[in-house]
């Protein structure tokens, strides 16, 4: 059935790409506006294309309507081009309507479709109308095609590219053309800052061409050589220091904010999070404590801050989703962020690795042994013995020398002949291990 | 124009190019003046709007990214707020939470040479720095709000009070490798001191401390009080032991 309908359906919907964690994969550029729960699409002039798109969550972007089933009930995530739409028809309000689910509808291309959307659940149904018409007026695909379109042109051609354009450029023009050249172009770009930090108006229309500017200074400064002369001061160099740490930190262009996701909010963040948290885990060694990942994940959002709390809350949500990730709590109440492949097996094995060596299946092993082999602080290290203790991987020795572990021999006892020592498995090394210490 | 051969002629030409090389080098350091004084601009102002239009900002998420992006690439940082009377009076709206990213940033920052654990009066300062354009400097005080406002987090991120300082410590016990190295140490001898681990590994007597103390909390270290130079030791069975052990087999 599902694929009956998307013959007809897929001209007018693609197929959208997810993450794993159920996000939808924005393009270059690409913002996300708005997002709504509990919402399906309609059509008056063909109704059985329609079938599959029940009850979804709707995600409203600057480039597209992306529409994500909320259970997987073979419906696949399917997106509509803003392009494509070419009439949004205003919200009407009658007595019909008031006991109706509210709906609105938009007339899209091919074939002057008009698709209704329909909203059972709760949410701000005039706000999203607003950001619609603004999304759908913005043209920002336009821009994109329009900027492409330059840059391919500004790359075989020699258009001065502002006072930072590579030297390569600069032609023979005389010395005086050169100092001209050199001056129009700091003139310009000096009008330019003027212009557009006049107000939020100005830097807003002229956003993209001062985007383009901080990059050229950005690329500038990194690549000018520290030591042109010996008397560079602190500030440069702290500058240059700042820049390079930022670069690290420039990361989510579209971050679910309560504005944009509304009730939805904690349940997006929490999957937008759990995209994120991939590389910072990584470099980190797959275990991260939560404050850190507050830090690395705020500053991927710019100014659109989360607080503590929400943080946590998004982390617990994790739960409910298949996501690669978890949250850990451990006694001493200290949070860290691991990969669930991470967490136990790999470190399970390493241990028993560890004690089934000749030697620590003699003498046993202690948390700081661990540490040292497994190159993890001692806390842990100790953690993950317990957690193999308590699988039934190591048995425990309490002495005056402190807690040791052992490797766990009694599964292989056979409770039938249990006197009888046995000469293979890692009964017969252990066997073997000690009595080597009593030769 | 033709060529004037004889030592004149080249005396001439070897001027020629002084004069070009020195007005090459004039032109490019007008050009990195030029340049650092515009960025100067770019920056101050970029501050200024990210604190003066905040909310305007946070309204139009395109233009959000754009404005991200350009504060990132001429590293500015977008947290801006200033306290202002509700949060001085009650602890809420966004000041706390972007002093709170500021003082993790400077932590982690710092945390290749400190081991994640900085005394508040320089996270302070490097706050200060940071926030140089700021009207009101940041006070410790401000520092332990916005650190406690970090409590849902877990308890990896704390104050600390050793002596009369107060340390903060950004790594928790299970995280960290500072004790790994002090491990290392102890196989040696089966015992450190803290001067040894201040002196072998070059840290502060607070890390060294802090460290030490955790270790006999955990119950990995004992202490020793009663040697004759009366320096205290730790020491560590576990550890010596096995190394002995190992050390002993065929």
């Amino acid at each position: 059935m599902a694929s009956g309908s998307s013959i007809g359906v897929g001209v007018l919907f693609e197929n959208a790409e997810v993450t794993t964690s159920g996000r939808p994969v924005l393009r270059r550029n690409e913002v996300e506006c708005f997002l709504l729960s509990s919402v399906e699409f309609d059509s008056e002039d063909d109704p059985p294309r329609f079938t599959t798109l029940k009850s979804g969550n709707l995600i409203l972007t600057t480039h597209r309507l992306i529409w994500i089933p909320s259970q997987s009930n073979g419906a696949v995530p399917s997106s509509i081009s803003l392009a494509a739409v070419t009439h949004i028809y205003s919200h009407k309000k009658s007595i019909k309507s008031m006991f109706h689910s509210p709906r609105i509808r938009f007339q899209a291309d091919p074939g002057a479709i008009v698709v209704t959307i329909v909203f059972r659940g709760k949410g701000d149904i005039d706000g999203f109308l607003t950001k619609f018409w603004e999304c759908w007026r913005g043209r920002a695909w336009e821009e994109e095609e329009k900027s492409e379109s330059e840059t391919s042109r500004s790359g075989s051609g020699t258009v001065a590219q502002g006072l930072y354009g590579n030297d390569g450029t600069v032609r023979m023009v005389g010395l005086a053309g050169i100092l001209r050249k050199e001056q129009e172009q700091w003139e310009s770009t000096d009008k330019s800052l003027q212009d557009a930090f006049q107000d939020l108006n100005a830097l807003m229309s002229k956003a993209k061409e001062m985007v383009s500017l901080a990059e050229k200074m950005r690329q500038k400064l990194l690549s000018a050589p520290s030591s042109q002369n010996g008397s560079t001061d602190d500030e440069e160099m702290g500058s240059k220091e700042e820049m390079q740490q930022w670069m690290l930190s420039v990361g989510i262009i579209s971050p679910v904010t309560k504005e944009s996701a509304g009730a939805l909010y904690h349940q997006e963040l929490s999957r937008q999070l759990a995209d994120f948290v991939r590389i910072p885990l990584e470099q980190a060694g797959g275990m991260i404590s939560l404050t850190d990942m507050y830090y690395h994940f705020n500053r991927a959002r710019g100014t659109e801050l989360i607080s503590p709390d929400d943080l946590w809350q998004a982390c617990t949500l994790w739960e409910k989703f298949d996501v690669p990730v978890m949250l850990r709590k451990f006694d001493s109440g200290v949070m860290v962020i691991q990969n669930k492949s991470h967490s136990d097996e790999e470190v399970m094995s390493r241990i028993r690795m560890l004690v089934t060596k000749t030697e620590t299946l003699r003498a046993g092993v202690t948390a700081s042994d661990a540490a040292l082999t497994l190159k993890i602080a001692p806390a842990m290290a100790k953690e993950h013995l317990l957690t193999a203790e308590t699988k039934g991987l190591l048995c425990r020795d309490m002495s005056p020398d402190g807690l040791r572990f052992y490797f766990n021999l009694f599964p292989e006892i056979d409770p039938t002949s249990q006197h009888i020592a046995k000469d293979f498995g890692t009964y017969g090394v252990w066997v073997k291990a000690t009595s080597m210490l009593s030769v | 124009m033709r060529r004037r051969p004889g030592i004149g002629g080249l005396q001439k030409a070897a001027a020629a190019r002084d004069q070009y090389r020195l007005l090459g080098e004039n032109v490019a350091k007008l050009r990195t003046d030029m340049m650092k004084e515009q960025l100067a601009t770019f920056r101050s102002q970029l501050e200024e709007f990210a604190r003066k239009h905040k909310n305007d900002i946070r309204k139009n998420p395109a233009f959000r990214a754009q404005f991200h992006e350009m504060c990132a690439k001429i590293g500015v940082d977008p947290l801006a707020s200033n306290k202002g009377f509700w949060a001085e009076l009650l602890g809420i709206g966004d000041f706390y939470y972007e002093l709170g990213v500021q003082i993790i940033e400077v932590c982690m920052l710092t945390r290749s040479h400190n081991g994640g654990l900085i005394s508040l009066q320089e996270l302070c300062n490097h706050l200060r720095q940071r926030r140089k354009k700021d009207r009101e400097a940041v006070t410790e005080d401000d520092c332990l709000r916005a650190i406690s406002k970090l409590k849902v987090l877990g308890s990896g991120f704390e104050v600390i009070t050793i002596g009369k300082k107060k340390l903060v410590r950004s790594v928790p016990t299970e995280l960290n490798k500072d004790h790994n190295q002090i491990l290392e140490l102890a196989q040696g001898q089966g015992f450190v001191t803290v001067e040894e681990v201040q002196r072998r590994l070059s840290w502060t007597s607070g890390r060294v401390t802090d460290a030490l103390e955790t270790l006999l909390e955990e119950g990995l270290a004992m202490i020793d009080n009663g040697h004759k130079d009366g320096k205290c030791r730790y020491w560590f069975p576990c550890v010596s032991s096995v190394y002995s052990s190992i050390g002993s087999d065929p």
